[in-house]
């Protein structure tokens, strides 16, 4: 049977949006070879020339600025955070509050009911930059930690799913026929369900936890990447090279995974950066709805569902700046695979 | 057409298949004996051994498949674990408040057709900036987030609107009155809101496209007024894909209206799931999640149908 929408563009429920580019544009070729010989000048590579495109594209860079700004806060909370904290929450350094060189200023889960005389926290002050919650914790520490969790589970869960895609994809599109049409109708099952009620019933029967956050995210998200590395496969399997290689004798696997596949990931990088911005906002709605991270550890969601059953007591502080955090995330990978699209995409070319 | 309705046809049996295997394999993964669940709190071993047998829980699990979508052609989903009401009545009762959300949001997110038309008419302009950048930005928050601010400076700081609840409706959807329609605006336009910025981004790059294209080039050479080749023959052909895109969002749409459902305490097909989570009843999650996914799946069939239709390339393509 055949494929019918695979090759349709659309929001596909894993949050990554694209129309398959063609791998290679013949006309783009000669029109780049032609001005090297008018100039002179030497040949771009691929990424230098994605970057001069990028480069143009100020919503993108905005967002690269963001996704670099938030990793390296993730980082260095994964890096830091357990013996960081081991040793501040121990008697004898207690009266020593703050630990330079790290970024939370503190204990993410320290209770301080002084913070929180009405039991709705406190305003933003010089010393909380971000107010206190209804336990007395710090906001802004909360936030911080929060990074670690929302980045682990966008990079983990997209690596699950990148793994599977890239696994089925390519053998999908490569040797077509009955294996293609079983992996991808069954593709087509994981499509027809609403993505986040998905979520909910695998995570329904796995059980709360941010680990299987992880599991849900990654096992659900491998469709949309094996269609498109798919597409792209086809796109590019009659391609003259692939033949020359064959013509060398090199094997099935040789040609896919050195030849055909490099020349088919652009599309790929793009759905990454929108998958990973996907994973870190289903995370967030998980958390939010109680079934993701669990009390008292941090999340960007969690932290938003605590703040609600105190909105109407006007403490804004404690759901604005998870929020901000959140959004920023998404909107820092959903505008750099904007960028990223346009920017590899040969049909956009000026 | 015919040829193109059947292939369609044949591959949303094979999707059903698959959806009910996937939410039945879920029902049997859940730690736990139904039939003990199914028999009542202090039942008898015997009772529940009769309840087992009386299920087939005791068959095979192909059986117990084969039992289950049976069941499920009269429309039996099971009864709820934790109230003992059929799932069925449940979602009866709940599915209307969800589907005038979804309507609404649908309106609402038609709004992005003429803005991303505006967009694209005006490259680069101020304003195409402008509503690039605040769609890039509303499509990267998540419903609930902008529904909490939407409720505290509506509802709670300024008092226009209330925070929540559902009122009296005329033909299960249509509100009856402006306070009933009260109720409606705040959470139909926070998910219409997210909804219109993705559709005017979308439109916005398919009216691009159609624009740069060689036969709008033929129709401007014919000596065509600019109006008719913008909407005589631009946006006819950028809208369809648009359309489509539409359709297929649609599954966001229904998960976004499950959460708003959440933020707004409406009780929707959405707090009905939200609730069963918290009570571990499967049986109302899995039927909530495949009512949710028929709809889904039969909406798009629709809107394939009607792409097929009115786009002949679409039906001959393969």
């Amino acid at each position: 049977m055949a494929d019918w929408d695979s090759d349709k563009p659309g929001r596909d429920p894993y949050g990554s949006n694209l129309t398959e580019a063609p791998a290679v544009d013949a006309r783009r070729t000669q029109e780049v070879v032609e001005e090297i010989v008018e100039t002179g000048a030497k040949p771009l590579g691929l990424w230098a020339d994605t970057w001069r495109r990028l480069k143009r594209n100020k919503l993108a860079l905005v967002g690269l600025g963001i996704i670099i700004v938030f990793l390296c806060v993730g980082t260095v909370e994964t890096v830091f955070y357990q013996a960081h904290w081991h040793v501040r929450s121990s008697p004898d350094t207690r009266a020593n509050q703050r630990v330079p060189g790290y970024l939370a200023p503190y204990d993410p889960n320290e209770v301080n009911y002084a913070l929180s005389p009405q039991g709705i926290g406190s305003p933003p002050s010089w010393k909380h930059l971000f107010g206190a919650d209804f336990l007395g914790r710090d906001v802004l520490s909360r936030v911080l930690i929060a990074t670690r969790i929302a980045m682990l589970v966008g990079i983990i869960a997209v690596a699950i799913a990148l793994a599977l895609g890239l696994l089925l994809g390519p053998i999908s599109g490569y040797y077509g026929g009955a294996v293609d049409s079983v992996i991808m109708r069954i593709a087509d099952i994981f499509f027809a369900f609403p993505y986040i009620l998905f979520v909910l019933l695998i995570m329904s029967v796995l059980g709360q936890g941010f680990q299987n956050v992880f599991i849900a995210i990654g096992v659900l998200g491998w469709a949309s990447f094996a269609r498109i590395v798919r597409g792209q496969i086809l796109s590019v399997k009659s391609m003259e090279y692939v033949e020359a290689a064959r013509a060398q004798g090199a094997g099935d696997l040789r040609i896919i995974f050195r030849h055909v596949l490099p020349n088919s990931m652009a599309p790929v990088y793009v759905a990454v950066a929108m998958a990973i911005g996907g994973a870190i906002a289903t995370e967030a709605a998980l958390s939010y709805l109680g079934i993701g991270v669990q009390p008292p550890n941090s999340s960007w969601g969690l932290m938003i569902a605590e703040s609600v059953e105190y909105l109407a007591a006007g403490n804004w502080w404690w759901l604005l700046f998870p929020s901000l955090a959140l959004v920023a995330t998404v909107f820092g990978f959903i505008s750099f695979g904007n960028g990223l699209r346009d920017a590899t995409d040969p049909k956009l070319k000026e | 057409m015919t040829a193109y309705i059947i292939r369609r046809l044949l591959q949303l049996v094979l999707v059903l298949f698959g959806v009910t295997l996937i939410t039945f394999s879920m029902l049997k993964l859940v730690p736990g004996d139904p039939a003990v669940a199914l028999a009542g709190k202090g039942a008898t071993n015997e009772r529940i051994a009769f309840v087992r047998h009386q299920r087939g829980l005791d068959r095979s699990f192909y059986v117990q498949y084969y039992l289950y979508v049976g069941r499920l052609f009269h429309g039996d989903l099971g009864d709820s674990l934790y109230s003992g009401r059929p799932v069925r009545t449940l979602i009866w009762e709940a599915a209307p408040v969800t589907i005038q959300l979804a309507i609404a949001a649908v309106l609402i997110e038609l709004l992005g057709i003429p803005l991303g038309v505006y967009s694209a008419l005006r490259q680069y302009s101020f304003w195409d900036t402008a509503l690039t950048t605040a769609a890039l930005i509303l499509w990267g928050i998540p419903v609930f987030v902008l529904g909490y601010f939407a409720m505290y400076i509506f509802g709670l700081k300024l008092n226009w609107l209330p925070i929540g609840g559902v009122g009296p409706t005329v033909l299960w959807v249509i509100p009856s009155s402006w306070e009933s329609l009260k109720t409606l605006i705040l959470p139909a336009l926070t998910l219409g809101m997210i909804e219109v910025a993705y559709i005017s981004y979308m439109q916005r790059a398919s009216m691009l496209e159609v624009t740069r294209s060689d036969f709008i080039r033929t129709a401007r050479a014919k000596g065509l007024s600019e109006r008719q080749v913008i909407w005589g023959h631009g946006f006819k052909n950028a809208v369809i894909p648009v359309m489509t895109i539409a359709g297929i969002d649609l599954g966001a749409l229904i998960g976004g209206a499950i959460i708003t459902e959440t933020v707004f305490n409406r009780p929707g097909i959405g707090q009905m799931i939200y609730l069963a989570i918290n009570q571990r009843d499967i049986a109302v999650i899995a039927g909530g999640v495949l009512f949710a996914t028929f709809f889904f799946v039969f909406a798009n069939l629709l809107v394939d149908l009607g792409y097929a239709w009115v786009d002949p390339r679409v039906r001959l393509g393969e």
